[in-house]
């Protein structure tokens, strides 16, 4: 407690916590967190996102559609609820049915639906008529009584169902009738899952092999640096895209020798996120490589390394307990800029096709946004919530790492 | 340990033997990185401690004083010659065997700033080095370090303290009790006071004397200071530029210095007492480059008394009358 206490009293600390600006940032990161570990912990799941839960493209923020584009919604639901209650050869057991995907059947009797049938294809007779809905005020009445009928034919959703029906419509559905809020949520996980095991993986290799070259020198300095300058002449993103794309077509079941084949039966690497971490932990240790072998040539130096030194300890000893510990600072912002760093690539990875497969991402919800050129015609809700969710993840990032940059930098006060 | 039984070093083996020591820094560049010069820091150099001897190496900056130190424990590796250390020549030693000697021979370092690990408390930092060469048991280590702390005239609550809530002082104390954790026969102290307040120097110095009175420690001191070692030490070897020039017994330094080189230092310190006040030499000119030191003499170039003999060969360190070796070719008694 008074360890935790006395971190918190820290130079660095209290610079930190000094500007209002990295506090708001340190929380939206937290509510980023918080999402991000309450998804992985079963929230909202990949089957959630695929599931359709409304019409195609249905606005978000409970905007009010079009009269001609309510008729059709309302037709469409119709036709789904009586195909599901009536189509069956069983009406009384359909309606047992308590839940059938997203479209339920109200919890009444073949007679009381059969008169709430008629009803609506009466109102839907008399909306017929009219030549264009959009432009004809006098059948508004008509065209809310339909859509009132049309909902007393499915079970009301209650509770925790209500509501997350409801939560799902909130940022409206996208092309294939998807709720663009919870794609957006889930997202949020995908990225911070790269982000993190990414920025973590790399960080951790950066640090070792930089204090080792500064370290060691000699040969083992000359093979890191080697290894670093080649891997950073090649285009960041270049190198990202052809190693993501070697995956493509990977089949891990061919690539391994028979007696093996049976234990990585059911491995799908090609659909995981594995391609996209060996694509971000080949390429991204580079920067943190470098700072920290920097670092440690200057640590080298210090007195206490000599100390260390003359006690007699491994040169691993040393590494492990004084050297890699006083480039904690260095560790930490890296870590910051590279959670950033794979973020963004991701997201721009996942746009070109060659991330993330098989689960909802920032990157592809964009790419699917933009497909047929809808969103010139108006439907900007799907490109929106990703880039907005995306811009306050990593502004937030940028302002902490900015201000841990400035925490731990000695010549700034 | 083995300590001689005699109080007179005078009569017992020596301890440390350094013989015909060279260190070079080679200088790389050019397309192929190949060594392009080479800094002389330390030029042929042997000596020999004796066991309880306080040895003192003074110099001024970059005369290869502390680069003696180092390469004597090996954190540089000799270019050639010999250091022979209690009869056992250490200088191409594995690592492994040369951990068991290195608990014996100990380094106090210059900044005390810079000398101790900052995330690591005052325990942490005794704790590592006590427990790689064993010296006590588990349950013996906490009062052993406060035994330790206490010695150092440090307190006990000082345990769990980080390294920034010290002063220098304190942090010297520390460095102090770190070396003398492993319970070591032999301590190189590199200028282990300069960095100090004048105040705070006397009460490490005197700390140091008292520990090496009680631990019968024998001390290699490297300083700057002519009149720290000369309050401080039994012997002293003047350096300049690599080389040793005066090899003299710390009795009325004064009087007794013959080496030019010395002389220009002693003068250039301030005398207390205007009786003892000699001519004041200053030297004209530069310390030479130590990529290129001139072919004879290393002091030919300040020299007062220079001749063209002293331009092309360098004078021997040759014994004199009462323990004292001088290399000058005009310093002939």
């Amino acid at each position: 407690m008074n360890r935790i206490r006395n971190f918190f009293r820290t130079r660095e600390m209290r610079k930190l916590l000094r500007d209002r600006l990295t506090i708001f940032a340190m929380i939206a990161i937290g509510a980023y967190l918080f999402t991000g570990i309450a998804i992985m912990c079963g929230a909202i799941t990949a089957e959630t996102c695929d599931q359709v839960v409304g019409p195609n493209k249905l606005n978000g923020f409970y905007r009010e559609e079009l009269p001609e584009r309510r008729y059709d919604i309302a037709t469409t639901k119709f036709l789904q609820a009586v195909q599901t209650a009536l189509g069956q050869e069983d009406p009384q057991a359909a309606l047992e049915q308590v839940q059938l995907g997203r479209v339920r059947v109200a919890d009444k009797s073949p007679e009381e639906l059969q008169t709430i049938v008629d009803q609506i294809i009466g109102l839907r007779d008399e909306l017929n008529q009219s030549e264009n809905l959009d432009e004809d005020p006098a059948m508004m009445p008509k065209l809310a009584e339909m859509e009132a009928k049309v909902e007393q034919l499915k079970k009301p959703l209650t509770g925790m169902n209500g509501f997350l029906h409801n939560a799902s419509l909130w940022l409206g559905t996208d092309a294939q009738g998807r709720s663009i809020f919870f794609r957006g949520l889930y997202s949020i996980k995908i990225a911070l899952q790269i982000g993190l095991v990414t920025a973590t993986f790399s960080v951790l290799l950066g640090a070792f092999l930089g204090a080792a070259a500064g370290y060691l020198g000699g040969w083992v300095d000359s093979v890191i640096v080697w290894i670093y300058t080649t891997f950073s002449s090649i285009p960041n993103l270049v190198l990202l895209v052809v190693i993501a794309y070697a995956f493509t077509d990977f089949d891990l079941q061919k690539r391994v020798p028979a007696f093996m084949s049976s234990w990585v039966e059911g491995i799908d690497i090609k659909n995981s996120l594995l391609p996209v971490y060996i694509a971000f932990g080949a390429t991204f240790w580079i920067g943190t490589c470098r700072v920290i072998r920097g670092e440690t040539m200057k640590l080298k130096e210090m007195e206490y390394i000599h100390a260390a030194r003359t006690a007699g300890f491994s040169s691993f000893h040393i590494l492990l307990r004084h050297i890699i510990p006083n480039t904690a600072h260095l560790m930490l912002i890296n870590f910051s800029l590279l959670l950033i760093g794979a973020i963004k690539s991701e997201v721009i990875l996942s746009f070109l096709g060659l991330g993330v497969k098989g689960q909802p991402s920032w990157g592809i919800m964009i790419r699917d946004a933009g497909n047929n050129g809808d969103v010139v015609t108006g439907f900007f809700w799907e490109i929106g919530t990703a880039t907005v969710l995306m811009f306050g993840l990593v502004l937030a990032f940028n302002i902490l790492s900015d201000a841990l940059q400035d925490a731990f930098d000695p010549k700034h006060v | 340990m083995s300590q001689p039984k005699s109080e007179q070093y005078e009569s017992s083996k020596p301890l440390v033997k350094v013989k015909n020591l060279v260190k070079h820094f080679p200088k790389r560049g050019g397309v192929f990185n190949q060594v392009i010069a080479k800094v002389h820091a330390v030029n042929d150099v042997s000596f020999e401690i004796r066991k309880g001897e306080t040895l003192g190496v003074v110099g001024e900056s970059g005369c290869g004083k502390s680069t003696l130190g180092k390469a004597i424990i090996r954190l540089h590796d000799p270019t050639s010659g010999r250091v022979i250390f209690d009869g056992v020549d250490i200088t191409h030693l594995s690592r492994s065997r040369l951990r068991p000697i290195r608990r014996r021979m100990q380094m106090i370092f210059q900044d005390p700033n810079s000398s101790l690990n900052p995330r690591m408390t005052v325990e942490a930092t005794l704790r590592e080095v006590i427990r790689l060469h064993k010296i006590v048991s588990e349950s013996e280590m906490r009062s052993y370090i406060d035994g330790l702390l206490t010695k150092v005239g440090l307190r006990v609550d000082d345990r769990g303290k980080y390294p920034h809530e010290f002063s220098g002082g304190q942090k010297q104390r520390i460095g102090i009790a770190r070396a003398l954790a492993v319970k070591p026969e032999f301590i190189i102290a590199d200028e282990p006071v300069s960095a100090l307040d004048v105040s705070i120097q006397a009460q490490v110095l005197n700390l140091l004397m008292d520990l090496k009175d009680e631990l019968k420690l024998t001390l290699l001191f490297v300083s700057h200071d002519l009149k720290v070692i000369d309050h401080f030490c039994d012997r002293m070897l003047v350096m300049y530029l690599g080389n040793v020039v005066e090899e003299m017994p710390c009795q009325d330094i004064h009087a007794t210095a013959k080496h030019p080189y010395t002389k220009a230092l002693l003068a250039s310190n301030p005398i207390t007492d205007p009786d003892q006040r000699g001519e004041l030499v200053v030297l004209e000119g530069e310390v030479p480059s130590p990529y290129d030191p001139p072919a004879g003499c290393p002091f030919v170039t300040r020299c007062p008394i220079a001749t063209d003999r002293c331009k092309t060969e360098n004078p021997p360190l040759e014994d004199r009358a009462g323990n004292h070796r001088v290399a000058c070719w005009e310093v002939k008694e």
